[in-house]
């Protein structure tokens, strides 16, 4: 419908990193420094915890993610973690992601496939 | 064990940070390196660094949130760092005494590093103007002895056939002529060139064109190119002088070419010469191997290098040496680069100099670092006003460092005018003695770094005092604005006794540095060079070739120049010599007769005289006599030449021949005292005087006078000019000059260490003036309440002064051991006196001493003032 409100579209890190929080938001240890390891173990890319967070903090101005602080850690140097989830507008934006790459990328599963 | 992070980057990574995400983003970097510092701890530390250093470069920014209403979070950088700016400048201008000193004390210390960069940039930094300077290298025999000499015709053709290093070389040697025709005669200065000089050099002509290949031949020589110094000045610029004809020595010359302003380096002196004209030698000169009076150049082909170069240059005088063992037996070859060569020694003194002025801008750091520090501390009221009406501490330190820059931009903008004012009296101070002295001026990098340098003195300066200031342990809202601005107590003492002890002990080393090289100037100045240097006139007079064909003419003409010289009221005695002390001359070995050639024979200094030059130069005759006219070639020896020559045995009588005519025995008539002959800091040179009656054409007389030398320059050219009108005069100095010129290098640093030593104890005095006056102020009540108790004024005063003293003699003792460490640095530098001398550390050390007492008088006198009513019912 032309009034439908559309998922927001996400930058390519920005899906990596709404992956993460996705992935590790059920046991709720979705915060920076877990996201970062998360995307340098599966994708390789070894960013810096400023990216990361510089995007977190984007990505919940934008109304896709929630945060909320847990309590201080000793192995942090007594520390808080700032714990991230997705809300309802950023699952659908990243299903609307994966929805398009992977109708782009139907029947070329063979070409595309790692070696 | 636990590992604990670099506490340094987390510290960095808590000031460049945000509140909003300097927990999370420290806490997360933490975390991971606990975990990763099980596998490697130094693989961990360095991850930790990687992911700070991203951090710094781009911390996580913040955007403003569209969900909901939440504070501001400030202004952009940019405009708080214009509205820093604009504080600093009202809070600046509020203060203009603090604002004039601190700007001047920076502006003293940036001026002198510009200056001395200046001068650094245009000696050793900037390249040669020719095209691939770094191609174009000096050629030079080895001597037997290992020194690097000039080149003999034989030799250099052999080179230029056998050498395949190079891409091209060329000989060069330097002429005087009289310019003639125009006008009264003038001496000009001449560069004769061998074929492919200008080719090597890469000098290309603005007219004409250069000399061909067959006018480097007795038959082709008439050609002459001009340099457009000498082409404006003499010929007006004419663009039509191509073809037109020069009278050098009565002799038509046509122009073939005019070089560029460009092409003349006066720190090259044969790019620096008036003119250049092929240098012409006849084959029987080409062959000539034994006597090296020629200069030479080359340029190295593309892609080889100097030990390349070096090495097949070694081989080809190698195989020399065997193929003309009597003459190039045990000589070689040196290849030395353009640059290297020009600069010479004066590399060292630079880096020296660089160094010294490096500690004033040390010294004025650390005034200008406690000038910022107390008024920080006395503005605790403004600044816990700010922090409480929510500026962070990064603004409080970021402010305080905009003030700090802005005086140091300042500063470096007068140190800048302070540099070029320096730079350009340096350049005519310098001209002709420090090498491309002529190019100093401010160009690019100097302005860069100046630029660089005021940053780095403001951050410096002010990074200490901002961070102390900014820090919150300073008593918080209530304490600050209770104590308002009556009392600072005394924080930060400590650091403060350090600024001193460090002002102290620079201070010293330059002092030290001042000290002994003035006395080393002095030294070399007023000491025995074997001559008498005082009242002694000096004239060169270059014969114009043609008019004086047979050396029986020549002889005539000098010696009637002498009698008419000697006839002058005031002068006492004159004669003449070929090269004065002090200018380069002739060094050649001797043949005695009589004894069996030596196997290594040393070369001694050789001169030419007339009767009276050992009188007026004050040289004694210790036996034997003096050369008189009547005499026919004879010789003189020092008595270190005796030594060398003859051992043991007397050599008055004997007789011995030079290698420029062998054939001719000289008989020795008298032993005469040694002189410095090359340089005022090398020992004296053993040394030979001829007396011949075949004069050559170029003598510089030498005239002792009983009134001021000055006042005898117009009679002593009138009577030369008598003799022959159409006769130039050249150079005409006092022997004094000469010294004084040789010492130029000497006297410019002693010049430059006394001033740097003097800003420096200036700085230091104001250094301990200012602590001991916030001293006496933060301690006035404990003061009011001794003397209420009945301290007398002697306490008191012992009291401010102990309090003055105690980092001064630490200071003292620092600076005495950095002095003594540096002082092998110092020792290429002096002579005459040890650079660690015991006697100037003292006296040094005593200076300090005395103006730490003077600047503590001051502070202690209001400190005896104070009057313990007014103190403690302050309270």
């Amino acid at each position: 419908m032309w009034f439908k409100t559309k998922a927001a579209v996400l930058g390519d890190f920005e899906q990596l990193v709404l992956l993460g929080v996705l992935r590790l938001e059920l046991d709720d240890a979705a915060y920076g420094a877990a996201i970062r390891q998360e995307i340098h173990a599966r994708s390789g890319r070894d960013v810096s915890i400023n990216a990361v967070y510089t995007t977190l903090d984007r990505l919940e101005s934008k109304g896709l993610l929630k945060s909320w602080v847990g309590d201080p850690t000793p192995q942090r140097g007594g520390r808080r973690r700032k714990f991230y989830a997705l809300r309802p507008a950023g699952v659908a934006a990243l299903r609307q992601a994966y929805r398009a790459i992977t109708a782009m990328a139907d029947g070329l599963q063979a070409r595309l496939a790692t070696k | 064990m636990k590992v604990n992070p670099p506490r340094f980057a987390i510290w960095l990574l808590s000031m460049r940070l945000g509140d909003e995400w300097r927990e999370f983003v420290v806490g997360d970097l933490e975390e991971e390196f606990a975990t990763r510092s099980g596998d490697s701890r130094l693989a961990a530390r360095g991850w930790f660094w990687w992911q700070t250093l991203r951090c710094l470069l781009a911390p996580p920014a913040v955007q403003p949130d569209t969900r909901q209403l939440k504070p501001t979070r400030g202004d952009s950088t940019m405009r708080t760092l214009i509205a820093d700016v604009r504080y600093a400048l009202r809070v600046l201008s509020r203060t203009p005494s603090f604002t004039v000193a601190v700007i001047g004390v920076m502006a003293l210390g940036i001026g002198a590093n510009t200056a001395i960069f200046g001068i650094v940039n245009a000696v050793l930094l900037r390249p040669l103007p020719f095209e691939e300077p770094e191609r174009l290298m000096r050629i030079f025999t080895r001597t037997p002895g290992g020194r690097a000499f000039e080149l003999s015709p034989g030799k250099f053709y052999d080179w230029q056939r056998d050498a395949q290093s190079f891409e091209g070389m060329a000989m060069y040697r330097f002429r005087q002529f009289a310019l003639t025709g125009t006008g009264t005669a003038r001496a000009i200065k001449a560069g004769a060139v061998g074929a492919g000089f200008f080719e090597v050099v890469r000098a290309r002509p603005a007219l004409g064109r250069v000399f061909r290949p067959e006018e480097d031949s007795p038959g082709g020589k008439y050609a002459v190119i001009l340099s457009e110094r000498f082409w404006k000045t003499e010929l007006g610029g004419a663009p039509g002088v191509i073809g037109r004809t020069l009278k050098l020595d009565d002799e038509a010359y046509t122009i073939v070419g005019v070089m560029p302003a460009h092409a003349s380096v006066a720190s090259w002196a044969v790019m620096a010469c008036d003119v250049w004209v092929p240098m012409a030698l006849t084959d029987e000169q080409r062959s000539v191997r034994g006597n090296h009076n020629q200069q030479g150049v080359a340029r190295l082909k593309p892609n080889v290098d100097l030990a390349r170069a070096q090495s097949e240059m070694d081989a080809v005088s190698a195989q020399l040496a065997r193929e003309f063992p009597k003459t190039d037996g045990r000589w070689g070859a040196v290849v030395i680069p353009m640059q290297e060569q020009i600069v010479g020694d004066r590399r060292t003194m630079l880096f020296m100099l660089l160094g010294a002025v490096t500690l004033v801008l040390l010294i004025a750091c650390a005034n200008v670092g406690n000038l910022l520090f107390t008024r920080a501390l006395s503005r605790r009221r403004e600044i816990a006003i700010r922090s409480a009406l929510g500026a962070g501490r990064g603004r409080v330190i970021q402010q305080l460092l905009v003030e700090a820059l802005l005086l140091a931009v300042a500063g470096g903008a007068f140190g800048l005018l302070l540099a070029y004012g320096t730079l350009t009296s340096a350049s005519t101070l310098l001209a002709g003695e420090v090498p491309r002295a002529e190019e100093i001026s401010i160009d690019a990098r100097v302005l860069l770094f100046v630029s660089g340098v005021s940053i780095l003195t403001g951050m410096l300066a002010g990074t200490l005092p901002a961070l102390r200031a900014g820090r919150s342990d300073l008593g918080g809202l209530s304490g600050a604005l209770k104590e308002g601005g009556r009392s600072d107590g005394a924080i930060g003492v400590g650091t403060r006794r350090l600024l001193i002890v460090c002002e102290v002990a620079l201070s010293l080393m330059l002092l030290m540095g001042a000290g002994v090289m003035v006395q080393s100037l002095l030294a070399l100045r007023h000491g025995d060079a074997g001559f008498d240097p005082n009242n002694v006139l000096t004239l060169d007079v270059t014969l114009v070739g043609p008019r004086y064909p047979m050396p029986a003419q020549r002889s005539s003409f000098f010696d009637a120049a002498l009698q008419r010289i000697r006839a002058l009221p005031g002068v006492e005695a004159a004669g003449t010599i070929d090269d004065l002390p002090m200018v380069d001359g002739s060094s050649q070995t001797l043949h005695l007769e009589g004894y069996p050639p030596q196997r290594d024979p040393m070369a001694v200094q050789v001169r030419r005289i007339n009767p009276g030059y050992l009188r007026a130069m004050g040289i004694p005759v210790l036996r034997g006599r003096d050369i008189v006219e009547s005499d026919a070639e004879v010789l003189l020896v020092s008595r270190d030449a005796a030594k060398l020559y003859w051992g043991p045995d007397d050599p008055i009588g004997r007789r011995a021949a030079l290698p420029y005519s062998p054939t001719v025995l000289r008989q020795v008539v008298g032993i005469v005292g040694d002189v410095k002959q090359r340089n005022l800091t090398e020992a004296s040179t053993p040394t030979v005087y001829f007396y011949t009656r075949e004069a050559s054409g170029r003598a510089t007389f030498v005239i002792r006078t009983s009134l001021p030398p000055a006042t005898l320059v117009q009679p002593a050219v009138a009577a030369i000019r008598a003799i022959d009108p159409q006769q130039p005069v050249g150079d005409i100095r006092t022997m004094m000059q000469v010294l004084d010129a040789k010492l130029t290098s000497q006297r410019f640093s002693a010049l430059l260490l006394g001033v740097f030593a003097g800003v420096a104890l200036l700085l230091a005095a104001v250094g301990i003036y200012s602590v001991l006056s916030y001293i006496v102020r933060g301690r006035s009540r404990e003061i009011g309440i001794r003397t209420a108790l009945g301290a007398r004024t002697a306490d008191v005063l012992r009291l401010v002064i102990v309090e003055g003293m105690s980092p001064t003699l630490v200071g003292i003792a620092a600076g005495t051991i950095a002095a003594l460490a540096s002082a092998r640095v110092m020792e290429t530098f002096v002579f005459g006196v040890s650079s660690s001398d015991p006697l100037t550390l003292a006296a040094v050390a005593a200076t300090l001493v005395l103006v730490a007492v003077m600047a503590s008088l001051v502070p202690a006198y209001r400190a005896v003032r104070l009057d313990p009513v007014t103190v403690l019912r302050a309270d």
